[in-house]
């Protein structure tokens, strides 16, 4: 599992640094975007997957007698605040393209004045 | 039990964030309430250095109830207080002069709580105990700052703004990265916590290789927070783009928040690790061996950078961005001494000189920022060549920015000059103990860079308050209430630099709670974290 998760994040880092150096905007916002996703993913993997217990998961035990592999409940509340702040920034980056857009009629970035 | 009163400036300043927004209908009674939020948030900070400074000493609050290590902790040690201190001092003026200098249609839908909310996010930054709630506070600050930095609308605002919101959002996800690997490693995002069990890793299963990196990576992020070089590149156009009381808002305290950072997390957190460093051509047993040569080569570099920029800018706010690049340089070369001090005064005193020194440049860049608010709103320029004459035709706009820019040289009695004399002090103190070819030219960067502030100031005061007036200069109508906060700010920089003393003895001790591990420890969690 762990393998695994270190590969998306890799990934998610290698394609969000990739669309941060386009010259159109749009993507250079998308790479923010999934430049933060992957830092979640990473935060995830950090607080480490492992097998559950009834006593991280009680709503798990009530459910049949398995309980699966979590993640560290401390660092999924910490990526659902970064997850909100991630869409705000992202949002507002969108709100400031459609008005550079507006100002300079081209979404490259070399074009602006 | 005043633990309560840890939490009065960041109160105070959402208060004022409620406030500013249910009254924007009524323009007048906006502005009023919106001072009166920076004044109450100067005295909840005031409450606060009589309770922690003067008083029963540190204080902790724990939201919630939740005792540390799993709640969330708001710790006011004197660093944190002299930090906010800072901040209510550039806040105060900065949010005044808004109220006369800004566009009213303008102020009228959010400046002002935006303002506030500024201010929260630097009150959050300052008291913060907790790695994560310092990742939430950085954010709320920035999330303020860039819609400052797009303020105005046009091309070139929105185009600094979308610089400046990617490039910290890249900062962001390497603090990101940092905490999320040290929770990882340590097992805790509590920075009292964290700090007891990197002193003792062992007792709690710690590996400490890592720790070094993701100290580096934290390094990383607030380098750029603070502007430092080579991260300095977004601070020219961000501040060109943003109102200038906010400017002087990001550049007095805002990137002091990236500084007080690094102290807080390398002398106080991982101030007890000890870890082989042998790295970039470096050797030592903690962190702060490879932190300190790398703050004293980005200090100078930073030095060199901002002065020779500034010695060449044609606009005020342009001059001035660079030189606050340069100055953050001087802000950090006491912070690297007292990384590679050996011994416990001499680290004290380095970082003592640090802070007296942001807190100096917090007041002298704040006010030089707001004299070209005011130069701005009078002659419609931040042009050097189209402003000549200005000190004859307003003496006292002439004198505040002379008593700026002399306090920005290093001329006594003002504290510009003790700020620089201390920095100095540090710096020989150090190439004297090792008087390596290193720590002698550190010292050079640093004469180098006072030379560069002189000349740039010089110039600068010589183009736009002396020689002859200018069309537009003949023409500026100055308006009173603008001279009368910026005199308020002259006379503060003059009485704290005559009355030196007890803003020495302040930071002292605040510079010892930076480095008292045991101290900040025994404040936050004195019970002690549950054992593994």
């Amino acid at each position: 599992m762990s393998v695994l998760l270190a590969a998306v994040v890799g990934g998610l880092f290698a394609i969000g640094t990739f669309l941060l150096h386009r010259r159109d905007l749009v993507k250079v916002v998308l790479g923010v975007a999934v430049l933060t996703q992957g830092a979640n993913v990473y935060l995830i993997t950090m607080g480490g997957i492992e097998q559950g217990t009834s006593d991280t998961v009680p709503v798990l035990a009530t459910h049949g007698d398995h309980v699966p592999e979590t993640a560290d409940p401390l660092v999924q509340a910490l990526v659902l605040t970064a997850i909100v702040i991630s869409f705000g920034t992202t949002a507002l980056a969108l709100a400031l393209t459609y008005r550079a857009y507006q100002e300079n009629e081209t979404m490259d970035v070399h074009q602006w004045r | 039990m005043t633990e309560q009163i840890v939490i009065g400036p960041m109160l105070a300043a959402m208060a004022s964030v409620v406030l500013t927004l249910s009254t924007r209908r009524f323009r007048r009674l906006q502005r009023a309430v919106s001072v009166a939020g920076g004044v109450a948030y100067a005295g909840a900070v005031g409450a606060l250095v009589w309770r922690v400074v003067l008083g029963a000493g540190p204080a902790a609050y724990q939201v919630g109830g939740v005792e540390a290590p799993f709640g969330i902790t708001l710790v006011a040690d004197e660093l944190s207080a002299f930090m906010l201190v800072l901040a209510a001092a550039v806040g105060l003026p900065s949010i005044a002069f808004s109220a006369v200098y800004v566009d009213p249609d303008n102020q009228a839908v959010f400046y002002h709580p935006l303002f506030h909310c500024l201010l929260l996010g630097v009150a959050g930054s300052f008291l913060t105990g907790d790695l994560f709630s310092l990742f939430v506070w950085f954010e709320v600050m920035l999330m303020a700052s860039y819609v400052f930095v797009a303020f105005y609308g046009g091309e070139q605002h929105t185009a600094a703004a979308l610089r400046y919101l990617v490039l910290n959002v890249v900062g962001g996800t390497l603090l990101l990265l940092g905490i999320g690997g040290l929770y990882a490693v340590t097992g805790t995002l509590n920075m009292a916590d964290m700090a007891r069990r990197l002193a003792t890793p062992a007792a709690y299963g710690i590996d400490v290789e890592p720790v070094l990196g993701l100290s580096m990576l934290l390094f990383a992020a607030f380098a750029l927070k603070a502007g430092l070089v080579p991260f300095q590149f977004w601070v020219p156009g961000a501040y060109r783009a943003a109102p200038l009381p906010v400017v002087a808002m990001l550049a007095g305290v805002t990137k002091k928040v990236g500084v007080y950072a690094v102290v807080r997390l390398y002398f106080t957190v991982f101030g007890g690790l000890s870890v082989e460093v042998d790295a970039l051509g470096v050797t030592g047993d903690s962190p702060l061996a490879l932190l300190g040569p790398i703050l004293l080569v980005t200090g100078c570099a930073s030095i060199l950078v901002g002065g020779l920029g500034a010695v060449v800018r044609d606009t005020f706010e342009e001059t001035f961005a660079y030189s606050s690049i340069g100055q953050v340089g001087f802000i950090v070369v006491p912070v690297g001494v007292a990384a590679l001090a050996d011994t416990e005064p001499l680290r004290r005193f380095a970082v003592a000189a640090a802070l007296v020194y942001a807190l100096h440049h917090a007041l002298a860049k704040g006010l030089l920022f707001l004299v070209t608010g005011a130069v701005r709103s009078a002659t419609g320029t931040g042009r050097l060549a189209d402003v000549g004459g200005l000190a004859g035709r307003s003496p006292v706009l002439g004198a505040t920015f002379f008593v700026g820019s002399l306090s920005l040289v290093g001329i006594p009695p003002l504290t510009g000059f003790f700020g620089k004399f201390l920095v100095f002090d540090a710096a020989v103190r150090r190439a004297a103990a090792g008087g390596s070819v290193g720590a002698v030219g550190v010292v050079v960067a640093l004469l180098f860079g006072a030379v560069l502030t002189i000349l740039y100031t010089s110039r600068t005061w010589t183009r736009c308050f002396w020689g002859a007036r200018t069309p537009l200069v003949e023409d500026a109508v100055v308006d009173p209430a603008q001279v009368a906060i910026l005199v308020a700010v002259a006379t503060a920089i003059v009485v704290l630099g005559i009355g030196f003393d007890p803003v020495f003895e302040f930071a002292d001790a605040a510079a010892g709670a930076a480095i008292d591990r045991e101290g900040y420890v025994e404040v936050v969690d004195p019970v002690g974290g549950v054992e593994e």
